[in-house]
């Protein structure tokens, strides 16, 4: 056991974030580059960042690389933010942003090695799902990967999100109609490979059968 | 099954087998636990202060463009390069448990003790991880280039087969500890809430609550934290631990290149701090400490700002080495009193700090109360009536005294840095002086005003108190 040589602590940092700072006090903070706001801004939103990224990218580690680049972004470019209150959208269109740039990168990669869909290379890093589920959920990846980006993203936000067209179309940017053929075409493309797929055989069976 | 939550007639049907798919994929993403996103800040901290620190914009878009013109200049060449390096990539095989001895890989990846001899768990490129006996622990991440232990109490050991390309990591109650090629023995005790981790080869990073940021170690260095106390102890066994590290090497990989890196090159203090006392029974090991850095507590994360001040100020920086012999030797050849009028504000805090760590208590009175006078309106100067309290519980009989800057602390900052330590530190002396009912009021306070801060343990041992 190592000798003792000090219970006190040093105080080479300070802190000092006011607790209950609102969206727009916590923006002027990024402005103005401050640490604490740095800091809230990851306590606010990270969770949100980083649920949102796996589910779209479907790995954790890739994830936390994503919300990196998001923050990162968003710290830099908070003077860019017109209005105040709307930190939350703001943030969320860098993950919009960011994501759809790394399946960008993903698909280029892909194509420029001729290799096989990321999904089937990188499976989902849990040990929760039974082995089962991860089997099912790497094989989902990979049909995931064979969407386009704006599709794929498209797709996540709305079913997995939860997000409204509306959301959507304001976050990407893109017109109500585009996101919903965008809706449309993911939905229609993944239910065929769902069916086609022989690995999901069983469980395409188990629930109900190939669609009509 | 799992139409949005706001369907509408827009969505395009689904069959049922996708839904559920999309039902499973949404629900196997579990939050992140407290430790990653606490890692993931100290990251994003550390990137943002490494672009501050860059070269100015100008320097940077000429190295831009010469980088530019490089890339299309050799643009085949790297193309050529990278997919070589993508092929060996993808031949390299992807981490799989090889075999588990003594105990089965159960649901959500506990490790489950067949009888009382531990768990090995072999994988398949070399490493090794032995959990002591009644270790509770569990393989939290399986990926292509590693896996991830976690260890909600006892003791493991491993041995991690060096490999650039693989992640290997540990999570021991709150901390993280990041591997390389290494071999180190590491536990967690929930109940005193101290993490112990001997590094016998190579070299790790350890990151969590109390240790600011992050702590690289390197060969022969056993870091030791108590929570309760936000203490943080790295000592150096350097004859001892060297002898075993070379033992090691014998049943392990032989490239291990990596112990001599220039991460191994950032670990802390390799200068002489002050020699403590060797270990009794020992034939004088080399055991030195070398690095003492709590911080404050609940929501007191480590600032890029600090680390940068510590770069750049020679007594921030020798302090976090542990150098305060410097410190407090660098102050007397300046003078004392011309320190004390004219030291920035930063080092009359690692002055005031080097003071407390040599028990030099009236020079580190001297040093905050300065600090107090000279930089009233600044933050540190409120940090200073907390740690002048901790200067008073190194005087004897001066526990009354401590109290009432921790008082002055917790009215002036209730939400400040060290208001958790301050309410801790009051709450166990009110207990020292024999009240137990008032530090049974004050732990009540505390487990409500801080519920997982480092005097949560203490605070629930008393508030059980009949």
């Amino acid at each position: 056991m190592p000798n003792r040589l000090s219970r006190a602590p040093l105080a080479l940092i300070v802190g000092g974030a006011p607790r209950d700072a609102s969206d727009a006090e916590l923006a002027a903070g990024l402005i103005a580059r401050q640490d604490w706001a740095l800091a809230e801004a990851w306590r606010r939103f990270a969770p949100m960042v980083l649920r949102t990224a796996e589910r779209v990218i479907g790995t954790r580690t890739e994830a936390e690389d994503v919300a990196q680049e998001v923050f990162y972004q968003v710290f830099r470019r908070a003077r860019t933010l017109r209005e105040p209150d709307s930190l939350r959208s703001f943030v969320y269109s860098f993950v919009v942003r960011v994501l759809k740039s790394e399946l960008r990168r993903r698909k280029r990669r892909r194509l420029l090695f001729l290799g096989a869909p990321s999904g089937a290379e990188d499976p989902l890093d849990t040990t929760a799902a039974d082995v089962e589920s991860r089997e099912l959920l790497i094989r989902f990846n990979a049909l995931l990967d064979r969407l386009s980006p704006r599709d794929r993203l498209v797709f996540v936000l709305r079913r997995m999100e939860a997000m409204t067209i509306q959301e959507i179309a304001a976050t990407m940017d893109l017109s109500i109609s585009t996101v919903k053929r965008a809706m449309a075409h993911a939905s229609r493309r993944l239910a065929h490979w769902v069916d086609t797929d022989p690995g999901l055989a069983a469980f395409v069976e188990s629930h109900g059968g190939r669609s009509p | 099954m799992t139409a949005p939550t706001d369907s509408s007639p827009d969505d395009p049907p689904e069959t049922p087998a996708l839904a559920a798919l999309v039902e499973l994929r949404r629900a196997a993403v579990k939050p992140h636990p407290p430790a990653d996103l606490q890692r993931g800040l100290v990251a994003l901290r550390s990137r943002i202060a490494a672009e501050g620190s860059s070269r100015p914009a100008l320097i940077r878009g000429a190295l831009f463009g010469a980088a530019v013109l490089v890339v299309l200049l050799g643009s085949m060449q790297l193309v050529a390069r990278f997919r070589a390096a993508s092929r060996k990539g993808a031949g390299q095989p992807p981490v799989t448990v090889q075999r588990i001895e003594g105990g089965a890989l159960v649901e959500g990846g506990y490790l489950n003790e067949a009888g009382r001899a531990g768990i090995q768990v072999y994988f398949n490129e070399g490493t090794r991880f032995v959990l002591h006996p009644r270790t509770r622990g569990r393989l939290r991440e399986i990926t292509r280039e590693g896996a991830t232990l976690s260890i909600e109490e006892g003791a493991a050991s491993l041995n991690v087969k060096q490999d650039p390309t693989r992640r290997w990591a540990v999570e021991a109650g709150p901390f993280l500890v990041t591997v390389k090629g290494t071999v180190f023995d590491v536990s967690w005790d929930p109940t005193d809430e101290r993490f112990d981790l001997k590094l016998h080869r190579g070299h790790v990073v350890v990151s969590g609550p109390v240790v600011g940021g992050s702590i690289p170690l390197g060969a022969g260095q056993h870091l030791a934290i108590r929570l309760p106390l936000a203490e943080t102890v790295i000592t150096e066994t350097a004859n001892e631990e060297t002898g075993r590290a070379n033992d090691d090497r014998d049943d392990h990989d032989d490239s291990d290149q990596d112990d001599h890196g220039p991460d191994a090159r950032a670990t802390p203090a390799r200068a002489a701090p002050p020699a403590v006392p060797a270990a009794p029974g020992r034939a004088a090991p080399a055991r030195r400490a070398v690095a003492v850095r709590p911080q404050p507590d609940s929501g007191g994360e480590p600032t890029v700002a600090g680390a940068r001040r510590a770069a750049a100020r020679p007594w921030p920086a020798l302090l976090a080495a542990g150098q305060w012999d410097r410190i407090l030797a660098d102050a007397e050849r300046r003078g004392v009193e011309a320190t004390l009028e004219q030291a920035p504000s930063e080092d009359l805090f690692a002055l005031a700090d080097a003071a407390r760590y040599s028990h030099r208590v009236d020079l580190a009175s001297a040093a905050l109360l300065a600090q107090r006078r000279r930089f009233p309106d600044s933050p540190r100067s409120l940090d200073a009536v907390f740690l002048l309290g901790r200067v008073a519980e190194l005087r004897d009989g001066e526990g009354g005294r401590a109290m009432a800057f921790y008082d002055q602390y917790l009215g002036q900052a209730p939400d400040g840095p060290y208001a958790a330590l301050a309410m801790g530190r009051k709450m166990i002396l009110t207990r020292d002086e024999g009240d137990r009912a008032k530090a049974r009021r004050i732990a009540r306070e505390y487990l409500v005003r801080f519920p997982t801060a480092s005097y949560a343990a203490a605070a629930r041992a008393l508030a059980r108190e009949p």
